[in-house]
């Protein structure tokens, strides 16, 4: 018999958690990814923000008022120059010098509208048109997005250098451009960060078109519009939250990307960019990482994509209407190109996929050659590919990206699945819209700032100063491993908190309360109901963290350089393409080791999730 | 099998008062319906008895014990859902067995009691099968054999029959009732059909907007509504506000229009009133306590063995349902018409703000 005593009502825990009683799973789903993520995040940012308002002891906008200087904030009277003709004859590309703040925000909001343009006409063309070779283009698209920190960069450099494959397609051999040209400088960096990061627009806007109810544009057709017409008045607005989330992900990821900076950093211009100053604190005498001003950079950087990020969730938030998919099947509207049409796709929209995909091509090739210095590589080798196995400076650093990763996946996985549940089963706690937020914050902070957020918080905020292994300042005891756990842990929890999320949504909720009608425990219920069903997303939120973890670069190759015993793959990387000749052919293998990786990541995926249950009695 | 007693059950939701204040009392043994329209609190009112909600006010008992608080799992007031909840990664029979597995009861004894539970919904052989291979009337005996087997001390379901096609529906609900009378266990049901809940139930609670209006037997709600919302719920019916203009005892004279009816029975303080006639009770012949309604034909419907003859009394439209006769051909739009009805089937109640 139970004891009524025994179960009280807590006024407090339905406040903060929506259990009438307190549940022990119920509060720690609540209090683990929150406190996590403000004891890893949130603090120490702050703490690093906070030295941005820290003038010799008082409270200051002096490091503010600092970046008004021309060198980061120059709006009337830009340096440089859009390009210029060489005594060879070559258009040299460079760009205009607006100041660090300014050539950031331009670089990122350039990045968007090219991203979005191909994006989308390739999702358009993808979506709607069915022609032949169709499927071989479908698999192409899966090149870009295979990440290779770094050697895809190179790649692009070679691409668009004098003598590099434009050049030699477009002026060599097609004399479609009356001189070589030459991209370098900002513009350099504005072209590789749209090839690496249009997959990201072209997945979302491909999934917008897909899912727009075909009655809608039947109906518009039915009452006499058609053609560009129609695509201007109800395709594309009813796809463009889609296709606007993608484009401010890219936003995001072009303001804190460093390995485009880094690889163009022969150009001085490439490294006048707030995530390239930040980072270069760290290349140069320690006491100059998370300066004053520094930190009040980081702080304007932070809220370029604060900004980014919640303009983006407001906006999605309020025009859901694209993704009101009103169930069941319907055909979708893909026809047969006319003849114009074919025409740009076969001249124009393929060859442009061809060429967004060479980057990953030329690593292979970069790996498997011996030198490259024209348009094509020469000397085929094993060398590089047999280092990755063998050569012991090498396997250390994949042992540690190994191992840090596994370890973040575990904490990534008990991070997202406990928020997930609180969140989408108890939407009336006071706690749900919190955890809600913090965690899909990481996507906006970017790994920089992170990373030098750790290293004031780590070196300055006891307990942690005190141990030495933690403490980035001692630098002969001090081992990353734990740092860079928690980075990842923290930068990577999005990509499989929204997949465990999602599968959480289509579990009916009433499934679990059968359960817990019956009898069961909510640990029962969560255990033996729940997870058996959202077992496919959460092992692909897994694989797709793990699969960023490895190729994570901003915190592995700042703090993760600082002790090179302990380097992940990432900073191995970034130390091989910036030292000596022909070692990014190493590099070039460690790429082709990642996209080993993640093709295997993307082929598991698919073979498990062919087979998913149905979910039945589901209204 | 427990006697179901619900005190003063307020429950709010962020914004909305879902339930204002509900007292129930439901009899061991007994089929007992939460009847009302969509919305009025009635999956609130079962998710609270079950445990799967708490009350912010009142008290519930399960006979002399009071379970208000006391979590799902262990209440024993188990529900079946209107979408069944099957659980798609487990067997029939692991569906059913779920809940004795969590007794920890020996596997023979649990095949004996699965086996017990799929005969009392008449789905032996099906142990096997997953619920995605089965239909959706078997999904739902899959579902309340699943709650049945657990011997719960009272079984609620919501809207059982809603995913069901109208020939199903039926067939369910005599099954429905069948199980019920078999083993004599008290159930809650819940549906917004007035006609389901008058075929199923021993009671029936009619709900408007988190409030009880009548409680009573299908009979008494049909035949007795004690307000205005009910009458007008319980089937298609005729309900015309009226004036009293004299009272005289227990009886009044009531007017709408230029119609005048008296001698009907009434003991309200209000004089704003409604006039309840049901359709099945206006004939076109006078009986000795009639009154007499005069008016036009305004459409005539035929249903096959009765008629709906649609009149106009002074821009008031009534409707009369009359069996399928010879006589009734000469009734035509626009032809005059006069309505009978025995005054002691009249119904007069207090006007209420709805
Ligand atoms: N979890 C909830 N949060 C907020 N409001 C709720 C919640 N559940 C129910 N409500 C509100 O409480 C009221 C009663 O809801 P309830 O589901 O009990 O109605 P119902 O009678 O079962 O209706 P239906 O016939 O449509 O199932 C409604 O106004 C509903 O919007
Ligand atoms: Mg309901």
């Amino acid at each position: 018999m139970v004891t009524l005593s025994k179960w009280r009502f807590s006024k407090w825990s339905e406040k903060l958690f929506g259990t009438p009683r307190l549940e022990p799973l119920v509060s720690f789903s609540f209090l683990f990814p929150i406190i996590y993520l403000v004891l890893f995040l949130i603090v120490p940012v702050l703490v690093m923000l906070g030295n941005a308002f820290d003038y010799n002891g008082h409270l200051s906008l002096y490091w503010f008022k600092s970046l008004t200087m021309r060198y980061y904030f120059n709006p009337l009277h830009p340096s440089g120059y859009l390009f210029k003709k060489t005594a060879e004859g070559v258009y040299y590309f460079y760009g205009w010098d607006f100041g660090v703040i300014l050539n950031s925000i331009i670089v990122s909001l350039s990045v968007m509208g090219l991203t979005t343009l191909l994006g989308t006409i390739f999702a358009f063309v993808m979506a709607r048109y069915d022609f032949p070779g169709k499927n071989i283009v479908r698999i192409l698209l899966f090149v870009p997005l295979l990440v290779t920190p770094f050697v895809n960069i190179v790649i692009i450099q070679k691409m668009f250098s004098p003598g590099g494959l434009i050049d030699w397609i477009f002026y060599n051999k097609l004399h479609i451009l009356p001189h070589p040209i030459w991209l370098d400088g900002l513009i350099g960096v504005i072209v590789a960060q749209t090839m690496t990061y249009y997959p990201m627009v072209y997945l979302n806007a491909y999934a917008s078109f897909i899912n727009i109810d075909p009655s809608l544009e039947e109906q518009a057709e039915n009452l006499g519009s058609r053609g560009f017409h129609l695509f201007r008045t109800v395709t594309f607005p009813l796809a463009l939250p889609g296709i606007a989330a993608g484009a401010v992900l890219v936003g995001i990821f072009s303001l804190e990307d460093l390995a485009a900076p880094i690889v163009f950093q022969g150009a001085p211009i490439a490294r006048k960019l707030m995530s390239f100053q930040i980072y270069s604190a760290f290349t140069s005498p320690i006491g100059l990482i998370g300066t004053p001003q520094l930190s009040a950079l980081a702080l304007v950087m932070l809220g370029v994509s604060l900004v980014l990020f919640f303009s983006i969730r407001a906006y999605v938030g309020r025009k859901q209407y694209s993704m009101l998919s009103k169930g069941g099947r319907w055909n979708p509207r893909v026809s047969k190109p006319k003849w114009w049409q074919a025409i740009i796709i076969y001249l124009l929209v393929i060859p442009t996929i061809l060429l967004t995909i060479f980057p990953q091509i030329g690593v292979v090739l970069l790996a498997f050659s011996k030198r490259w210095y024209s348009t094509w590589p020469q000397g085929f080798t094993l060398e590089n590919i047999k280092a990755v196995v063998t050569q012991p400076g090498v396997t250390r650093v994949i042992m540690n990206s190994l191992t840090y990763s596994t370890a973040a996946i575990v904490i990534i996985l008990i991070l997202s699945l406990t928020s997930a549940y609180a969140v989408n089963r108890f939407r009336k706690a006071k706690l749900a819209p919190v955890l809600d937020s913090l965690s899909t914050i990481p996507i906006a902070v970017s790994g920089i700032v992170i990373a030098m957020s750790y290293f004031v918080f780590f070196s300055k905020v006891p307990p942690f100063k005190n141990i030495p292994s933690l403490n980035p300042l001692n630098l002969l005891k001090f081992n990353p491993a734990f740092l860079l756990i928690l980075a990842y842990s923290i930068r990577r929890l999005p990509f499989a908190a929204r997949s465990i999320s999602a599968g959480m949504q289509q579990v009916h909720v009433s499934l679990e309360e059968a359960a817990i009608n019956l009898g069961a425990k909510r640990w029962k219920a969560v255990t033996g109901i729940l997870m058996p069903m959202i077992v496919l997303n959460v092992l692909g939120g897994a694989m797709l963290s793990f699969v960023y973890c490895m190729s994570e670069t901003s915190v592995g190759i700042t703090l993760g350089h600082m002790n090179p015993t302990y380097m992940p793959i990432t900073a191995k990387m970034k130390e091989l393409i910036s030292s000596s000749v022909g070692s990014a052919h190493l590099a070039a293998g460690l790429g082709v080791f990642l996209m080993a990786i993640q093709i295997a990541a993307i082929v598991l995926a698919n073979l498990i999730t062919k087979q998913r249950t149905s979910f039945i009695g589901v209204t | 099998m427990v006697e179901v007693r619900l005190e003063n059950i307020v429950k709010r939701f962020e914004g909305t008062t879902a339930l204002k204040g509900i007292s129930l009392r439901i009899h061991e043994g007994e089929l007992f319906t939460l009847l009302g329209p969509s919305g009025c609190g009635k999956s609130t009112t079962l998710r609270i008895i079950a445990g799967l909600e708490f009350p912010d006010e009142g008290e519930i008992y399960f006979g002399g014990e009071r379970v208000t608080y006391l979590p799902s799992n262990v209440r024993r007031a188990v529900m079946v859902f209107q979408n069944y909840a099957l659980w798609p990664h487990m067997s029939v029979f692991d569906n059913i067995a779920y809940g004795l597995k969590l007794k920890k009861m020996p596997k023979e004894e649990i095949a004996k009691k699965v086996e017990w539970a799929l005969e009392l919904v008449k789905l032996k052989g099906f142990e096997n099968r997953y619920p995605t291979q089965l239909s959706g009337g078997q999904q739902q005996r899959v579902a309340i054999a699943r709650a049945l087997v657990v011997e719960p001390r009272v079984l609620l379901l919501d809207e059982p029959l809603s995913n069901l096609d109208a020939k199903l529906r039926l067939e369910m609900r005599s099954e429905i009732r069948r199980i019920q009378r078999e083993l004599g266990i008290t159930v809650i049901y819940v549906t917004h059909d007035q006609e389901e809940a008058m075929a199923i139930s021993d009671r029936i609670a009619v709900m408007n907007v988190g409030t009880v209006e009548q409680v009573g037997t299908p009979k008494e709600i049909y035949e007795e509504p004690k307000t205005e919302f009910v009458a007008s719920f319980m089937g298609k019916t005729n309900v015309i506000p009226a004036r009293v203009v004299d009272r005289a005892g227990d009886r009044v004279a009531v007017e709408f229009g230029s119609v005048r009816l008296d001698g009907l029975r009434y003991t309200g303080d209000s004089d704003e009133v409604v006039v309840v006639i049901r359709p099945e009770r206006i004939r076109i012949a006078p009986g000795e306590n009639t009154v007499s309604l005069r008016g036009k034909v305004d459409l005539v419907e035929y249903y096959g063995f009765f008629v709906e003859i649609i009149g106009i009394f002074d821009e008031h439209r009534i409707i009369a349902r009359l069996m399928s006769d010879k006589g009734l051909e000469k009734f035509k739009p626009g032809s005059d018409i006069t309505f009978y009805v025995d005054r002691d089937d009249i119904i007069v109640l207090p006007k209420q703000q709805i």
